[in-house]
């Protein structure tokens, strides 16, 4: 005889009650989803939120009010899900779930993970602690009205890994440097100029196309770049235009900070430096502007002396949306430099400063030099509103997709807590329903890819790049952590006498950073190990030599698709809510430091063979958006 | 809509830009606007109550009205958050005012413990939209019938343990839509005697069936399938499917046994589910922004199915 305890099965309900499950992540996903596992009967929830609350969450994530900003995400939805149901165990961590306290051994704690996570990173090590720990995972995302749920288990279904997901979209240097095209390039531009002028830099050195530099973070330079192959009517010019302006000490070659802070951050003579002279120095660059609209330099005592009161008037509407003037512009960068000035001035010698689009001469800094720049080349300028968007890499998020997710993820985490497992789904919010009717689009999950870096049992990578110019801190940070993941990466070579490239013990190969591979005897058809010993995890990696990549590329792995975009959608307004509601390109890379990055949204194949039921009709998204205030976007 | 809102404040306030950001970034100020301009009245403050209820004051209405003459129950408690454990035996409505309340300050939230049967017809004439949960089918098609000719927007849902529905009635003359909406009654008296409907069959979700046995179930027993009364309920449950697929003239395969056990009680993240689905076709109508769904819209929490369907004459 059935007995029920509310509407589930009593043999479920009494499981529920003394199962326990770990929530990664306490914001729009993580507060509908403790509500409902709270209603539902689960009993010991531990949740985990490394972020503080701000006014912004609070159109959506409701366990959270006004008096509460500033305070941990995870310990007020606790106290807030208590209120619902005070016999609840629920136990909150203000912290990383990439801490390495968060071992193998933590995560075997639990019956079910779930997580209501906003970023890669985030992503790939709890796949990765849940394959090693063995415990399934239920995965999920939203984006706008879009959102998806997806279920994880070793062996049975795909890792979060298995499909390559889109790479960030970065642009060229040169597209940055010299020929910006779209507002986005502008804002790149003033993302990288905040850099330069308000914080030390990286003290590694990287390689640039064909460029060494010194002490700054080449990959981020904002003055014009003379090696542009485009701007040489033959290639020996470039080369000798290039030379001949390091050897001049040029002033355009010193980097930009010694130069800013020689002037005493003077934004005048800044202005002046960077709209006009650089602007100028560009224009001599004549066979960049033979099929392009030439920039036009703006001089700073022109514009004043143009200047009409009433330009910068408000309208009704949000201050924020108002797009003004050009001379607004020009003042909004003098106020925000001074701004700035006076802050690094106050946190004294050696100091710095992070972009922080909350932080209003931050967000009015790169606000008005980007739409300084969009002026000099002829594009529409923009509003801070708009630029916010792309700058701050900001996902739109309302409360309803949101719940309609964590409904799901709990109906998913009950067929698994009944050991339905079969029963799981992939399963796709959409706007609207597609052709078959459905709003909701249930998927059979798929089983593990053989190739996977990540689940296959002895994962394996050829990696293309350049030894004689790849470090091995480049190696360590771009290649293992960025590119494939790893937290706290451990390498040896495969050379029969195991030499130790890099140890995740802090200071023990500091040596070797700035070190060549090839000063290690690594070559074309060399074999590195590369080991997390948190995730329980090692890849082999095949190196393959070559001196032949793309400018502005620096290491390929073999077999992934070219960063080429995926098939449009087939609802472009679906497209448009993920881009901010934008016309404009995609969000890309507007950092190269380390990125809390992205989810993204991965296009999957049609699949071949006949799905027995609930075939679905169009492609799916794979919604893991990207949200971080540095860099990175929504690859669309 | 579009004068109250310039009678009333054209300019959005800071506190209110920097709260609603979010979804100013989706779906535009003008939308956020109508919003703020709009009044609502919600019915039921079950399990799917309390979630449609969460979702409106989050986006920023300008007043929600709750009515709901239940009482808190044990049960209530495990449907919905916003009434606190303490309350039992309070109304309902009442008992979830001060945490609805919290969710923002910004909306007027008002609560009323009256049967909706015993409210005079221009109590529902003084809203924009009226959104109906746990109420009887003859109540609905009322309602929905005094107010679609106000151009009200009429909304009813409900969710059955895994299973849960919402219905819309849009009939009112949208600017942005030429698609009809017909009413509540025409929607559930779809003759399937017709060849044409008997051709439809096969693409019709056993939803649209299941409702009206779970409705008739409430009509016939004044409330919804108890767990406490699983035995005698199921059985009722069973006699009725066979009752209701013979009066509809459909085959009584449609429908298997299946279903009886599974549609006990509010689950909660059905309500979920269904409430945001709702929920959102609640602030599309009111903002006057994208395609609304017509005119049903089914989910089975079993399969993880939400399929949006019409029915109606023709």
């Amino acid at each position: 005889m059935v007995q029920l305890v509310g509407s589930l099965r009593k043999e479920l309900a009494d499981s529920l009650s003394s199962c326990r499950v770990l929530v990664v992540g306490a914001g729009g996903i993580g507060c509908e989803l403790l509500k409902n596992l709270v209603l539902t009967g689960f009993k010991n929830i531990e949740v985990i939120d490394l972020d503080t609350i701000d006014v912004s969450n609070l159109n959506r994530q409701f366990l959270f009010q006004k008096k509460h900003v500033g305070k941990s995400k995870a310990q007020v939805a606790k106290e807030s899900a208590l209120q619902f149901c005070p016999t609840a165990n629920i136990t909150a961590y203000h912290d990383s779930i990439m801490n390495p306290d968060y071992n193998v051994e933590f995560f075997r704690n639990f019956m079910l993970v779930m997580n209501a996570l906003d970023n890669r990173a985030a992503r790939n090590h709890v796949n990765r602690m849940c394959l090693a720990a063995d415990i399934p995972l239920i995965e999920s995302g939203t984006a706008g009205y879009l959102g998806q749920v997806t279920v994880i288990k070793k062996g049975l279904t795909e890792c979060y890994e298995c499909q390559p997901k889109p790479s960030q979209k970065t642009f060229p240097g040169c597209t940055i440097r010299n020929t910006p095209s779209e507002p986005i390039h502008c804002i790149v531009w003033a993302k990288y100029l905040f850099n330069w002028l308000c914080s030390r830099g990286h003290c590694v050195l990287y390689l640039c196309g064909s460029q060494l530099f010194g002490e700054e973070d080449a990959d981020q330079e904002v003055s014009p770049d003379t090696a542009d192959p485009e701007a040489a009517w033959n290639p020996e010019e470039a080369a000798a235009r290039a030379t001949a302006s390091e050897k001049d000490g040029d002033i355009k070659r010193v980097s930009t900070k010694e130069w800013a802070r020689s002037t005493g951050y003077d934004s005048i003579k800044l202005f002046n430096k960077l709209f006009k002279d650089d602007i100028m120095y560009l224009l001599t660059m004549d066979k960049l502007w033979k099929k392009r609209k030439a920039p036009l330099p703006l001089d700073w005592q022109q514009l004043e002396n143009h200047a009409r009161p009433q330009e910068d008037s408000p309208g009704s509407g949000l201050k924020d949306q108002q797009v003004l003037g050009i001379w607004g512009y020009c003042k909004l960068f003098q106020h925000s430099v001074e701004t700035l000035r006076s802050q690094l001035e106050q946190k004294g010698d050696g100091a710095e400063l992070v972009w922080d689009k909350d932080d209003p001469p931050a967000m009015d800094f790169v606000t008005a030099a980007a739409n300084l720049r969009m002026h000099i080349f002829s594009m529409n300028m923009k509003s801070r509103f708009d630029i916010k968007s792309m700058a701050g890499n900001i996902i739109p998020a309302i409360a309803t997709t949101n719940a309609v997710i964590a409904g799901l993820i709990v109906l998913e985490g009950l067929k698994i807590l009944s050991g339905e497992l079969e029963s799981c789904r992939s399963i796709f919010l959409n706007k609207c329903p597609n052709l078959r009717k459905k709003l909701l689009v249930p998927c059979v999950l798929d089983p593990p890819s053989a190739n996977c870096y990540v689940c296959a049992s002895k994962p394996e990578v050829t990696v293309k790049l350049n030894v004689h110019k790849s470090m091995v801190v480049f190696l360590q940070d771009k290649i293992l952590k960025e590119r494939f993941g790893m937290v706290a990466p451990d390498v040896q070579i495969e050379d029969g006498k195991g030499t130790i490239l890099i140890s995740s013990e802090e200071g023990e190969t500091e040596a070797n950073n700035s070190k060549f591979l090839s000063d290690f005897g690594i070559r074309n058809g060399s074999r590195l190990q590369a080991d997390d010993f948190l995730q329980d995890y090692t890849l082999l990696i095949n190196v393959l030599h070559t001196e032949d990549l793309e400018k502005d590329v620096e290491f390929e792995v073999v077999g992934d698709a070219p960063d080429k975009a995926p098939p449009p959608p087939s609802n472009q307004e679906e497209t448009n809510s993920i881009t901010n509601g934008n016309k404009d390109s995609a969000q890309p890379s507007t950092s190269s430091k380390e990125m809390k990055t992205d989810g993204c949204f991965m296009w999957r194949q049609r699949k071949k063979k006949s799905v027995q039921e609930n075939p679905c009709t169009r492609p799916s998204v794979v919604l893991f958006l990207p949200k971080t205030d540095l860099c990175t976007g929504p690859n669309i | 809509m579009i004068d109250m809102i310039e009678k009333e404040e054209p300019i959005i306030s800071e506190e209110e830009a920097a709260q609603y950001d979010r979804q100013i970034r989706l779906w535009g100020l003008d939308a956020q606007k109508r919003l703020r301009g709009s009044r609502v009245l919600l019915v039921g403050l079950g399990g799917l109550g309390a979630e449609v209820a969460k979702n409106l004051i989050l986006a920023g209405v300008k007043g929600l009205t709750l009515l709901d003459h239940e009482q808190v129950t044990e049960e209530s408690c495990r449907a919905q958050f916003l009434v606190p454990v303490t309350a039992r035996g309070q109304n309902r409505a009442q008992a979830s005012l001060e945490r609805a309340q919290y969710l923002n300050p910004m909306v007027e939230v008002r609560a009323y413990p009256d049967r909706p049967e015993d409210k005079p017809d221009d109590f529902f004439l003084q809203f924009d939209a009226v959104c109906l949960t746990g109420c009887s089918r003859d109540l609905m098609v009322r309602v929905d019938q005094l107010c679609s000719q106000r151009n009200i927007k009429v909304f009813c849902g409900d969710v059955y343990g895994y299973y849960g529905y919402m219905f819309s009635d849009l009939a009112s003359i949208n600017p942005t839509t030429t698609a009809s909406f017909c009413s509540l009654k025409e929607a559930l008296e779809v003759d399937w005697t017709s060849e044409k409907a008997k051709a439809s069959l096969k693409r019709t979700p056993v939803d649209y069936f299941l409702l009206h046995v779970l409705l008739k179930f409430r009509t016939d027993k004044g409330r919804d399938p108890d767990p406490q009364s699983f035995a005698e309920d199921s059985q009722l449950l069973r006699q009725i499917r066979d009752d209701v697929l013979e009066s509809l003239a459909v085959s009584g395969d449609l429908l298997s046994d299946d279903f009886v056990s599974y549609c006990f009680s509010e689950m909660s993240p059905v309500c979920a589910v269904v409430g945001g689905v709702l929920g959102q076709e609640v602030v599309k109508a009111l903002s006057q922004r994208d395609a609304p769904h017509r005119n049903f819209f089914f989910f089975d929490g079993r399969k993880g199915n939400g399929v949006v369907d019409y029915f109606g004459p023709n």
